[in-house]
C-alpha cells in the first residue's frame, strides 16, 4: 500500500497505475488494511497543483470491497476531505473550498462518471474538467480520489485511467473479471446480441470479418444493411459507427482490394470486457451445439480462462455466465 | 463519529453487483429486476435467502441517501407496469441527458417536452416538433437530422413513439419529475388518484379531473359502473386491466417465440 502514497508526478504515473491494478484483488474478504491507515497513506507531499492537460493525477482506490464498514468509509471520505484542507491552505493562493463543496463535486462526479459509463462513452479526463469540476480545478485531486472511493465502495466500480496518452478513463467492475452480467437477465438490450454474433463470426474465423460475411450472418437476424430495424435503427451505423467509437469493434479498410472493401476486428474495449468463453457459450446455444464444436476455438477459450483464473484468484460460487434465472 | 450517522444499510458485494448493473441498464422492469436480484446473489452468497426486494431497495437507498441518488420506483402510465431505475436527486435539471446529447439535441427535447406537456393526450406529433427545428439553439439541425435525433432518445428511453406521435418513456417521468414540475408550474397535469405527475390518461369530460390508466385499472377495479370520483358523473372511458405480472410473463414468452425459433434473440 506505500506505492500509492508515492503520489503523481507524471513519469511515475505508469508506474503507479500498473502498481495499483496489481494490488486491486478484487472479492478477496476481510481487506488486510484498516480504513485508518489508508486515509494516512492517501494523504500526499504536497506537490505543486499542476494544469490539466499536463497532470491526470489520480491515485487508484486501495480495494476494500469486502468491508462492511460503508457508513464508515463515506465518514472516513469525509474526514479525509477534512484533513486535507489543512496542507492544501499553505501552498494555494485562492480560498479553498469548504469541505461540504468538495464533497459534492465528488457526487457530481460520480454520477457524470456513471452516467457516461452507462452510454458507453468515454470518460475524458478534459470534458470530466469542463462539465464537473470547473472551477474546483484546483482540488480535482482530492475530488477524483473522493469519487474514486465512493465508487469502489458503494458500486464495487473501479475508475481507471486507461489511457494516460489520450486521458481516457473508464469504469472497470472490481468484483470479479469482467463478466457478461446482462445475460443475466434473458431480455437484455438487443444491442449486445448483435454485438455478439458479430464478434464470434470474427473469432471463429480467426481472423478479420469482411464486411459482407457480417451482413451475411445479420440476414439471418433479418437485419439488411438498407432497411431501419424497429429496435436498433440504422443498423450499418451502429456497426461500422457506434459501436466502433465504444471501441467494440474495429472497421478496416482490406488493403489492396479494389473496389473498396472494409473488415471488422474485435475492439480493444470487447477483448477487455468479453471473454472467449463466454463467445463458445453464445455460439453454443445459437446453434445449439456443444462447445467442442469448434475445437481449435475451445482450446484457445480455455488457455484464456485458465490464465484469467490465475491472474485472479478467487472463491466464489461457480459462475453462470448465461444463467436463464 | 458514528454516533452522528443515522442507522446505515451495510453494503455487499450482492449489492454493489445490483447496483452496477441497474445503472448500466438506465431502468429496468420489476420481473427483470427479481431477475437480477437472484442473479447477484447467486454470484456472491449463493447460500443466504433472498431479501424480499422492497427491504434490499430499501438497505441500498439508506447508503446512497448521503449521494443523493436512489432507487426509485415508478409505474409504466400505458400499462401499468412497475419499474425502476437509479436517479439523481440532487440536480433537477435534465443533466443525465445532458452529457450524452448535443446542445440543439437536448434543446430539441425540451421542445419535444413542452409540447407533450401542452397537448391534451400527453402525445405531440412528429410534425409538430420537427417544425420547431429552427427555433433550436446550437448548431443548425435538419428535420432529417432531427428524425434521427429523436429515434435516439427512443432508443435510450427517454420518449415512446406510437404511430408518429412521441411521449414521454416511464424513465423520463420517473427521472424528470421534478425538473417537470418546476420548469411547467402551470401546465403540469397531476393524477387525481396517486398525485403523481400525469402526462398519458383519462380525463373526466364533465369535471375535467384525471388520472392515470393504472389508477383508473385500479379504482375502478370492483365496479360495474364507474363514476367520477370528484363530480360523481358517469366514466365515460373503457376501464383497462389491472396489471397482472403473471398473466405478463405467459405473454412475454409467446411474444418472444414469435421471432425465429433457431437463433434466440439476445
Amino acid at each position: 500500500m506505500s506505492e500509492q502514497s508515492k503520489d503523481v508526478c507524471d513519469p511515475n504515473f505508469a508506474a503507479e497505475a500498473s502498481i495499483s491494478e496489481a494490488q486491486s484483488s478484487p472479492g478477496v474478504p476481510g481487506d488486510p488494511s484498516p480504513p485508518g491507515s489508508q486515509a494516512a497513506t492517501l494523504s500526499e507531499p504536497e506537490s505543486p497543483p499542476l494544469s490539466p492537460p499536463d497532470a491526470p493525477l489520480v491515485s487508484l482506490p486501495p480495494q476494500g470491497p469486502g468491508e462492511e464498514g460503508d457508513p464508515k468509509a463515506l465518514q472516513q471520505a469525509a474526514e479525509e476531505g477534512r484533513a486535507h484542507q489543512a496542507p492544501s491552505t499553505t501552498q494555494l493562493s485562492p480560498a479553498p473550498p469548504a469541505p461540504a463543496q468538495l464533497v459534492q463535486k465528488a457526487h457530481e462526479l460520480m454520477w457524470y462518471v456513471l452516467v457516461k459509463d452507462q452510454k458507453r462513452m468515454i470518460i475524458w479526463f478534459p470534458d470530466m474538467v469542463k462539465d464537473v469540476i470547473g472551477s474546483y480545478k484546483k482540488w480535482c485531486r482530492s475530488i477524483l480520489r473522493r469519487t474514486s472511493l465512493i465508487l469502489a465502495r458503494v458500486f464495487g466500480l473501479h475508475l481507471r485511467l486507461t489511457s494516460l496518452h489520450t486521458m481516457e478513463f473508464s469504469l472497470v467492475k472490481a468484483l470479479e473479471p469482467e463478466e457478461l452480467d446482462r445475460v443475466a437477465l434473458s431480455n437484455r438490450m438487443p444491442m449486445t446480441g448483435l454485438l455478439l454474433m458479430i464478434l464470434s463470426l470474427i473469432y471463429v474465423k480467426g481472423r478479420g470479418a469482411r464486411e459482407s460475411a457480417v451482413w451475411n450472418v445479420l440476414r439471418i437476424l433479418g437485419l439488411r444493411p438498407w432497411k431501419k430495424h424497429s429496435t436498433f435503427g440504422d443498423v450499418r451505423k451502429l456497426i461500422t459507427e457506434e459501436f466502433v467509437q465504444q471501441n467494440y469493434l474495429k472497421y478496416q479498410r482490406v488493403p489492396h482490394v479494389e473496389p473498396p472493401e472494409y473488415e471488422f476486428f474485435w475492439g480493444s474495449r470487447a477483448s477487455r470486457e468479453i471473454t472467449k468463453m463466454q463467445i463458445m457459450e453464445f455460439l453454443a446455444r445459437v446453434f445449439k451445439k456443444n462447445p467442442q464444436a469448434w475445437p481449435s476455438r475451445y482450446r484457445e477459450a480455455l488457455e484464456e480462462a485458465r490464465a484469467l483464473r490465475e491472474a485472479h484468484p478467487t472463491a466464489h460460487c461457480p459462475r453462470n455466465s448465461f444463467s436463464e434465472d | 463519529m458514528q454516533g452522528n450517522t443515522k442507522k446505515m444499510g451495510v453494503m455487499t458485494d450482492v449489492h454493489r453487483r445490483f447496483l452496477q448493473l441497474l445503472m448500466t441498464h438506465g431502468v429496468l422492469e420489476e420481473c427483470d429486476i427479481k431477475r437480477l436480484q437472484k442473479h447477484c446473489y447467486k454470484v456472491h452468497d449463493c447460500n443466504a435467502t433472498i431479501e424480499k426486494l422492497e427491504d434490499f431497495i430499501n438497505n441500498i437507498n439508506s447508503v446512497l441517501e448521503s449521494l443523493y441518488i436512489e432507487i426509485k420506483k415508478g409505474v409504466t402510465e400505458d400499462d401499468g407496469r412497475p419499474i425502476y431505475a437509479l436517479v439523481n436527486l440532487a440536480t433537477t435539471s435534465i443533466s443525465k441527458m445532458a452529457s450524452d446529447f448535443a446542445e440543439n439535441e437536448l434543446d430539441l427535447f425540451r421542445k419535444a417536452l413542452e409540447l407533450i406537456i401542452d397537448s391534451d393526450t400527453g402525445f405531440a406529433s412528429s410534425t409538430n416538433i420537427l417544425n420547431l427545428v429552427d427555433q433550436l439553439k446550437g448548431k443548425k439541425m435538419r428535420k432529417k437530422e432531427a428524425e434521427h435525433v429523436l429515434q435516439k432518445f427512443v432508443q435510450n428511453k427517454w420518449l415512446i413513439e406510437k404511430e408518429g406521435e412521441f411521449t414521454l418513456h416511464g424513465r423520463a417521468i420517473l427521472e424528470m419529475d421534478q425538473y417537470i414540475r418546476e420548469t411547467y408550474p402551470d401546465a403540469v397535469k397531476v393524477c387525481n388518484i396517486c398525485r403523481g405527475l400525469l402526462i398519458q390518461g383519462q380525463s373526466c369530460e364533465t369535471c375535467g379531473i384525471r388520472m392515470h390508466l393504472p389508477c383508473v385499472a385500479k379504482y375502478f377495479q370492483a365496479s360495474s359502473e364507474p363514476h367520477c370520483p370528484h363530480c360523481n358523473d358517469y366514466w365515460p372511458h373503457e376501464v383497462p386491466e389491472v396489471f397482472n405480472p403473471e398473466k405478463e410473463r405467459e405473454t412475454g414468452l409467446s411474444r418472444s417465440n414469435k421471432r425465429s425459433s433457431r437463433s434466440r434473440q439476445h
